[in-house]
């Protein structure tokens, strides 16, 4: 009988708009049929009515299509859902539960005032400034965009879990909020949870401590979940298993599940065995720091938000000064234009000249080329005298091709400057070792990640 | 489609009809009004299917016919036209409307794609003539209460009722509840409306409206007024059986002005931003006075005190909010509070022989 219904719909649904498909004829089914009668339930009065006026002639038609000509067909009106609600409704009959339905209040927070207590339900908590709109794709983040919005069309589909990982400020968030708005925007009935994992370990706390009620309903009663900084709970035991249950219950029914983290699962060296398989099983996409292009778009992109068209030279200064990450960018940059606005004076490159002075002095003004390679020896636990001996160790090899490779991409420095710095003497070593590491960062995962933290360290 | 009608009168239709047009659905065509010939008179309508409102208004019709227009663009031109004639003509899909020098073509889509209205069988339901005064304030008293939280979908609207031969309407958003008797009735009615619907019912009544006629059938209600239609559905379940939630019987009362209660009510409100906008009243028998107390931290305290008749002596602690509220659409000149205990529910009435309006308040665990 469903199976009917099934095709009927399906049909249907190829032949009108997907509007029209949404608003009518989802949550209809049919329920009984024999020879002389179809009875189809349809939601509410305005469905019925517009079945039996409008819709009568082409359900009936892709009904006999089907091989079902039935002498009438009649709509009765069921809501979706009705038989969970009338159970809950039921229970509220109960003599017990009727006393509890006017409660007093607690008047500990004015917020509360006249919600219930329950904390059933499920405030979006998304900012719907994050839109996928306003995200500036590059070659560091296309495949995180692409994912994000495969997900967004089909939540619960397509890679779940979704798990982002990357440094502070690269637009994991923005990612996982543009899925949850947009998910709301296509159907806005669907239940997106969006929470900090500190968020998610509070309110287990809570539930132990004082058994406060409500919390795997929260968490089990929706249709996305979004957990940000996922690394906090790591050292977390209880939570995590609280959290394996709940993300379980979640993947077997279908529901999408978004997780941001600093590293990768198999990364987080606490997290437990079954949690890190599961993170592992959907798919995992690391949002890297924008390239040069991308950080120009982007400073482009926020300076017409505010209003403002900024030079080319402008743009490229602010991006090549600031390579942390974007909320620094963003910083520079709103510094930039309030100080332009204060003293009613272009914001062009002189401007931005005499003010990055500030923002730069936070970090070293100029790197060295010993500071790269300290910094690298140091990263792999070398001393920075085997970094530069005549050793040709495999465990020595690759830092010094990472140092070289630093040199030329930080510094700019010549070959035979770059092989001089690491002790050697013929400067197609250091040409054969930047190549290397250029092609080992598009492929390798160990080797971005090394390359990443390192730069990281070198900014910060 | 061609025709002739006043200003006045399609302004008002429009504005009438218009609120309930929306864009936030997610079918385009429900932001359209709905115009069509009705014999001699002009059907104009919108839904957002959860209610639907129609006016009729008299047209010299020339040629019969319908068509949708956005509500906004025409509500908005036509209630800037002066008051003169309008000329409404269809063609091809698009509206041409002009009155003396102002000329417009709005750009409509064709009447089919408008859902339909649904219909009610005048036979087969049930039917009350309410007189508008009576239906305003029975409405008014007990919208208030009804909760917005649609994870309860039944306390979302007013649960219309027959109960012993009465007719009752009540609603509760489980911190506090309210009941209002309105009429005899010999038949059995349960129905909860939804409170969007009552507002509509309550903005469609004008001045000049005496009665307001109810239809309700098992799956939806119809308000008719003079030429006005609201049609909505009704919120599926069954409402709480609330009535053993107001306790027969208080300890505590005491019988106040109600223009005085009004006045500490709303100045014990200024001091009330502590702990959920509470007040303490006291009620002292002794002394005959009932004082409300409000303390902000930050700002100050407040002690009022007014005269009273009071039986037995207590505390309770309630929401500034409710309690204005509640005052604010208890009839009469005096009213009783009574209550039992902190934590028992607080009692709020007219004093009057008749008393056919209950409010009742859950206090606050202070």
């Amino acid at each position: 009988m469903n199976a009917l219904w099934q095709s009927v719909l399906g049909e249907i649904e190829l032949s009108v708009s997907h509007a029209t498909f949404t608003t009518w004829y989802k949550n209809t089914e049919l329920i009984s049929q024999d020879e002389e009668e179809l009875v189809i339930s349809v939601p509410n009065i305005f469905a019925k009515k517009q079945f039996e006026v409008k819709f009568n002639d082409q359900v009936k038609k892709v009904l006999a299509k089907n091989g079902v000509e039935p002498k009438r067909i009649t709509y009765t009106i069921i809501v979706a859902g009705k038989k969970t609600r009338i159970n809950r409704e039921t229970t509220l009959n109960n003599n017990d539960n009727v006393s509890q339905l006017l409660a007093s209040q607690p008047s500990t927070s004015p917020l509360t005032l006249g919600r219930p207590t329950s904390g059933l339900s499920v405030t979006g908590n998304l900012n719907p400034r994050y839109t996928f709109d306003n995200f500036i794709v590059g070659s560091s983040n296309d495949l995180a965009y692409t994912a994000s919005q495969a997900v967004a069309a089909n939540p619960g589909m397509k890679y779940n879990p979704l798990y982002f990982y990357g440094g502070v400020g690269l637009g994991k968030t923005h990612l996982m909020q543009a899925v949850g708005n947009e998910i709301i925007k296509n159907n806005p009935n669907a239940k997106v949870l969006y929470v900090s994992s500190e968020t998610f370990v509070n309110e287990f706390l809570d539930y132990i401590r004082f058994k406060k009620k409500g919390f795997s309903d929260k968490y089990r009663n929706i249709d996305v979940l979004i957990v940000d900084d996922m690394q906090f709970i790591a050292n977390k035991e209880k939570t995590q298993e609280e959290f394996f249950h709940t993300f379980n219950f979640l993947h077997q029914n279908n529901k999408q599940i978004i997780i941001s983290s600093d590293k990768p699962p198999r990364s987080i060296p606490t997290l437990t065995e079954r949690l890190r398989s599961r993170f592992e099983m959907g798919m995992s996409i690391d949002v890297q720091m924008p390239d040069f292009e991308t950080r120009c778009a982007i400073l482009s992109a926020k300076a017409s938000l505010s209003g403002v068209e900024l030079n080319t030279e402008t743009v490229e200064y602010l991006a090549t000064n600031i390579k942390t990450n974007i909320r620094e960018l963003e910083g520079a940059l709103n510094q930039l234009l309030a100080y332009a606005e204060l003293h009613n004076i272009e914001p062009d490159i002189t401007t931005a000249e005499g003010l990055l002075g500030n923002v730069r002095h936070s970090r070293p003004q100029h790197l060295t080329s010993k500071q790269i390679i300290d910094r690298t020896a140091k990263h792999f636990q070398l001393a920075t005298e085997e970094m530069c001996s005549e050793k040709r160790d495999k465990h020595i090899v690759i830092p010094r091709q990472i140092a070289m490779y630093l040199l030329r991409s930080e510094l700019h420095l010549s070959f035979p400057k770059i092989a001089g710095e690491l002790g050697r003497k013929d400067h197609t070593t250091a040409i054969h070792s930047v190549e290397k590491i250029e092609k080992a960062i598009k492929l390798d995962f160990v080797i971005r990640e090394q390359v990443a933290s390192i730069r990281e360290k070198l900014y910060a | 489609m061609e025709l002739t009608i006043t200003q006045e009168n399609f302004a008002r239709a429009l504005s009438a009809v218009g609120r309930v047009a929306s864009s936030k659905t997610g079918l385009p065509i429900l932001s359209n009004i709905l115009l069509r010939t009705d014999n001699n008179r002009l059907l104009v309508a919108a839904t957002n299917l959860e209610v639907a409102t129609t006016q009729y208004i008299g047209a010299k019709i020339a040629k019969s016919g319908a068509i949708t227009v956005p509500a906004r663009l025409i509500s908005e031109f036509v209630s800037s036209l002066p008051k003169d004639s309008i000329d409404l003509k269809v063609v091809n899909n698009n509206i041409h409307i002009s009155s003396g020098k102002f000329k417009s073509i709005i750009n409509g889509v064709i009447a089919d794609e408008f859902p339909e209205l649904p219909t009610i069988n005048e036979e087969s339901s049930i039917s009350y003539t309410i007189n508008t005064d009576d239906f305003k304030q029975a409405v008014s008293q007990t919208i208030i209460t009804a909760s917005s939280d649609s994870t309860r979908p039944v306390l979302t609207g007013v649960y219309w009722h027959s109960h012993e031969g009465q007719l009752y309407l009540a609603a509760t958003d489980g911190y506090r509840l309210s009941e209002r008797r309105l009429v005899e009735t010999k038949s059995e009615v349960s129905a909860i409306i939804p409170v969007q619907s009552l507002q509509e019912v309550l903005r469609t009544i004008v001045e000049d409206s005496d009665t307001v006629d109810i239809l309700f059938d098992e799956t939806q209600v119809r308000f008719r007024i003079n030429e006005a239609e609201i049609i909505s559905r009704l919120v599926d379940g069954n409402f709480p059986d609330y009535r053993q939630l107001i306790p027969a019987k208080s300890d505590i009362s005491a019988t106040v002005n109600k223009q005085e209660f009004v006045r500490v009510t709303k100045i014990a409100g200024l001091f009330a931003r502590e702990s959920g906008g509470s007040v303490t009243l006291t009620v002292d028998a002794d002394t005959k006075s009932v004082s409300l107390h409000s303390i902000a931290s930050e700002y100050g305290e407040n002690t009022s005190e007014l005269s009273a008749e009071a039986t037995g002596s207590g505390q309770v602690t309630l929401n500034s909010r409710y309690l204005a509220e509640a005052l604010s659409v208890i009839e009469g000149d005096t009213l009783e509070f009574s209550f039992t205990g902190k934590l028992s529910p607080c009692i709020l009435k007219s004093v009057v022989k008749d008393v056919n309006y209950y409010h009742v308040i859950m206090p606050l665990k202070s």
